[in-house]
């Protein structure tokens, strides 16, 4: 039998779902078979992870539901204290399918198990998923997850990514506190997109870079509405992480400025806010 | 430089005075059965659903406030239309939240969306100044929690969660007996087992496995729907209150209706700022999209408090122990009477009275936070099948570097907690 064959055997003795299309019917009894046909595909290895990677199908073109199910149950599987040699063998094995002629729609469900259950050996493989136009959030989503090595696929990605694609890789710099990122999101406050110029002020924030401080206040300040909004919370974040961080003069800077500029009732919270920060800044 | 801190609601007070020296209406004043209107809170509404306004009256109006929405907003337009005709006309609506937020002339935002856009829109009220009302569960996942108790300090507003139990609860002296024990700090070993039975609809919450995608409808704007979760294919089972049955959008029964169960349990027995260390689930294995069946979750507190959901509809039912409140007769004489000496807790405020005093709301951020983390919890162990230790001050999962990336979950571009 090939090993094509097994694995469909296999799966095939996963119930599947009830006349309502949801896996209410399942009952105890299942519940031991599934487990069993997981650790066989457990043993399978590399074997089972592309085996059930070939049944796969895109959403509404054929019945995969077992194989889907079967290959999500196997990337929660192998991450059990103890599979760490299992873990790394089936990352390798999915990143492998990914970047290649497979409908993107399969490789999107792919990175989603990478996201759970990959390693750092399949970084660059997301990294270079990033510079796909449908594969690049969701593979910046997994690096993030992943965290190890993923600042720096990202950061080698962003000198090609452009539009949504930079938003995407921006926001997982920040996501990860990427102290490596600085430059990058000061530039990107320049950028023409308010929604990757706001990740970026928050990545700001988030690394407690007192060098942009004074940039990103300029930044908040030349903006209306929902970008201020958010710009401004990114200018507070940044005191409060060098109050936390020791740098409580350059914290004291930010709250007066703020302090001085948010004299409208319309924004007296914010002024409250930098008062109250001020406190902890002296 | 601000001279003087005036509240909108202060500046409006002033106003009114002034004006009532030559019009006089007998509601400026806050005559009998009228609300003067300093003290009108305007709100904007997010999510004109089932549940769209609903907390706005249980929050502000049945204790004897009252409100003006000025604005509501739906990604769907048949909802909106509908929000038209049910609010008025003097309603603007909005199809985009962000606009809505934007506005300076609202107190008070509602959040009754799905559960995937609640943290972002709780963080944006409260960075634009806004108190907020928002549905359960408060959150997805646990990170996002925590990013929105650290926004709604950072701006001091104030927040309830939509559920009331705890307000039920302080109206008992045996919960207030134990509250007091639980914080008297007396008991070192708790031998409470707290078991919630029932009310789950664990059948009904499970997600279809097999959705084919169609086409999504003129009248919804299905990327803002999806919004920080993946962009699936649209099908109507993930829209319009069967969203409940997903993981991207919220987390079947358990994430529904534990935070109205758990409310009570955490304000009865102290546990509004801290969480369960170890957790335990007997479920069915989980589908990586649709939410399935689980049976019941077992989580246990760092001093030996137990607290068990038993779903009582699938799987067997939990027997490992018995219910158990704690007494007084726990604790030993000298701490028996220093309890018994202990002032009754503070009366819970609700919604528009602690936005009147600027004080915490009895369902506030924090106690909201760590409530549902006991759904986000039970979850997390569900999905993965095993047992799973937390730690409660750092908010990560111990040992278990695939289960924390449960509790802090990326979103899709633009948006980040």
């Amino acid at each position: 039998m090939s090993i094509s064959e097994q694995i469909k055997n296999l799966i095939g003795q996963i119930p599947g779902p009830d006349e309502g299309g949801s896996y209410a019917n399942l009952d105890m009894n299942n519940i031991k078979q599934i487990e069993k046909v997981v650790v066989q595909l457990h043993k399978g290895g590399r074997n089972s992870a592309l085996g059930l990677i070939d049944m796969l199908v895109e959403p509404g073109k054929g019945d995969d539901i077992k194989a889907r199910f079967a290959l999500h149950l196997l990337a929660v599987h192998i991450t059990r204290k103890g599979s760490e040699q299992a873990r790394s063998e089936f990352a390798r094995a999915v990143a492998s399918q990914v970047g290649g002629d497979r409908p993107k729609a399969i490789q999107i469900y792919l990175i989603e198990q990478l996201q759970l259950a990959g390693t750092k050996e399949v970084a660059a493989t997301l990294g270079k998923a990033l510079l796909d136009r449908e594969l690049c959030d969701p593979a910046a989503r997994a690096l993030t997850s992943i965290r190890d090595g993923a600042a720096e696929q990202l950061l080698s990605a962003l000198p090609n990514v452009h539009e949504r694609q930079r938003l995407s890789v921006i926001n997982s710099l920040a996501v990860l506190r990427a102290a490596q990122a600085a430059d990058a999101f000061r530039q990107a406050l320049r950028d023409p997109d308010p929604d990757t110029r706001i990740a970026a002020a928050w990545g700001i924030a988030r690394i407690a870079d007192a060098s942009a401080a004074e940039v990103l206040l300029k930044c908040a300040e030349a903006h209306r509405g929902w970008e201020r909004i958010n710009q401004t919370d990114a200018c507070l974040a940044l005191a409060e992480n060098l109050v936390a961080a020791g740098k409580r003069s350059k914290a004291a800077a930010i709250y007066t400025y703020l302090q001085r500029t948010r004299t409208e009732l319309s924004e007296r919270h914010v002024y409250e806010t930098a008062e109250r920060g001020m406190m902890t800044a002296r | 430089m601000l001279r003087q801190h005036i509240s909108r609601r202060r500046f409006l007070a002033t106003t009114a005075t002034t004006a009532a020296i030559t019009i006089v209406p007998s509601n400026v004043l806050g005559g009998a059965r009228h609300t003067p209107p300093s003290e009108i809170l305007t709100a904007g509404l997010i999510g004109c659903g089932g549940q769209g306004g609903e907390d706005l009256n249980t929050y502000i109006k049945a204790p004897g406030g009252d409100y003006k929405l000025l604005a509501a907003c739906d990604v769907d337009e048949t909802r909106l239309a509908n929000a038209r005709k049910k609010f008025g006309e003097h309603v603007e609506l909005y199809t985009d939240w962000r606009r809505l937020i934007e506005r300076n002339d609202i107190d008070v935002i509602s959040i009754a969306t799905p559960p995937h856009w609640h943290a972002l829109m709780c963080i944006a009220a409260a960075q634009a100044g806004k108190d907020i009302l928002c549905e359960k569960p408060m959150t997805r996942f646990i990170a996002e929690g925590r990013a929105v108790v650290t926004a709604v300090k950072r701006y001091g507003r104030v927040f309830q969660i939509g559920t009331s139990g705890r307000f039920g609860a302080y109206k008992s002296s045996r919960s207030r007996r134990i509250h007091k024990i639980m914080r008297s700090g007396l008991l070192k070993h708790c031998p409470a087992v707290y078991i919630h039975r029932g009310g789950f609809p664990v059948l009904r919450y499970c997600g279809k496995v097999n959705l084919k995608p169609e086409r999504v409808p003129a009248h919804l704007d299905w990327d803002m729907y999806c919004g920080p979760s993946p962009l699936r294919p649209y099908h109507p089972h993930r829209f319009g209150g069967s969203h409940r049955f997903y993981w991207d959008y919220e987390g079947g029964s358990l994430a529904d209706f534990a935070q109205h169960y758990v409310d009570p349990f955490q304000w009865i027995y102290g546990k509004d700022d801290t969480s369960p260390v170890e957790v335990e689930a007997c479920a069915a294995p989980a589908h990586p999209d649709a939410c399935g069946v689980w049976a019941w979750v077992e989580l246990k507190y760092a001093e030996g408090l137990t607290l068990v959901l038993d779903g009582n509809e699938w799987g067997p039912r939990y027997d490992r122990k018995e219910p158990r409140h704690v007494e007084l007769s726990d604790l030993d004489e000298e701490s028996r009477k220093k309890v018994e000496a202990m002032p009754d807790p503070e009366p819970l405020l609700w919604f528009a009275e602690a936005v009147k005093m600027r004080k915490e709301a009895g369902g506030h951020v924090e106690a909201s936070h760590r409530a549902v983390t006991i759904a986000h919890l039970a979850n997390i162990a569900i999905r993965l099948g095993r047992k799973i230790r937390y730690d409660p001050v750092k908010e990560e999962i111990i040992g278990d570097e695939a289960a924390n990336r449960l509790v802090y979950q990326p979103m899709r571009e633009p948006w980040h907690v």
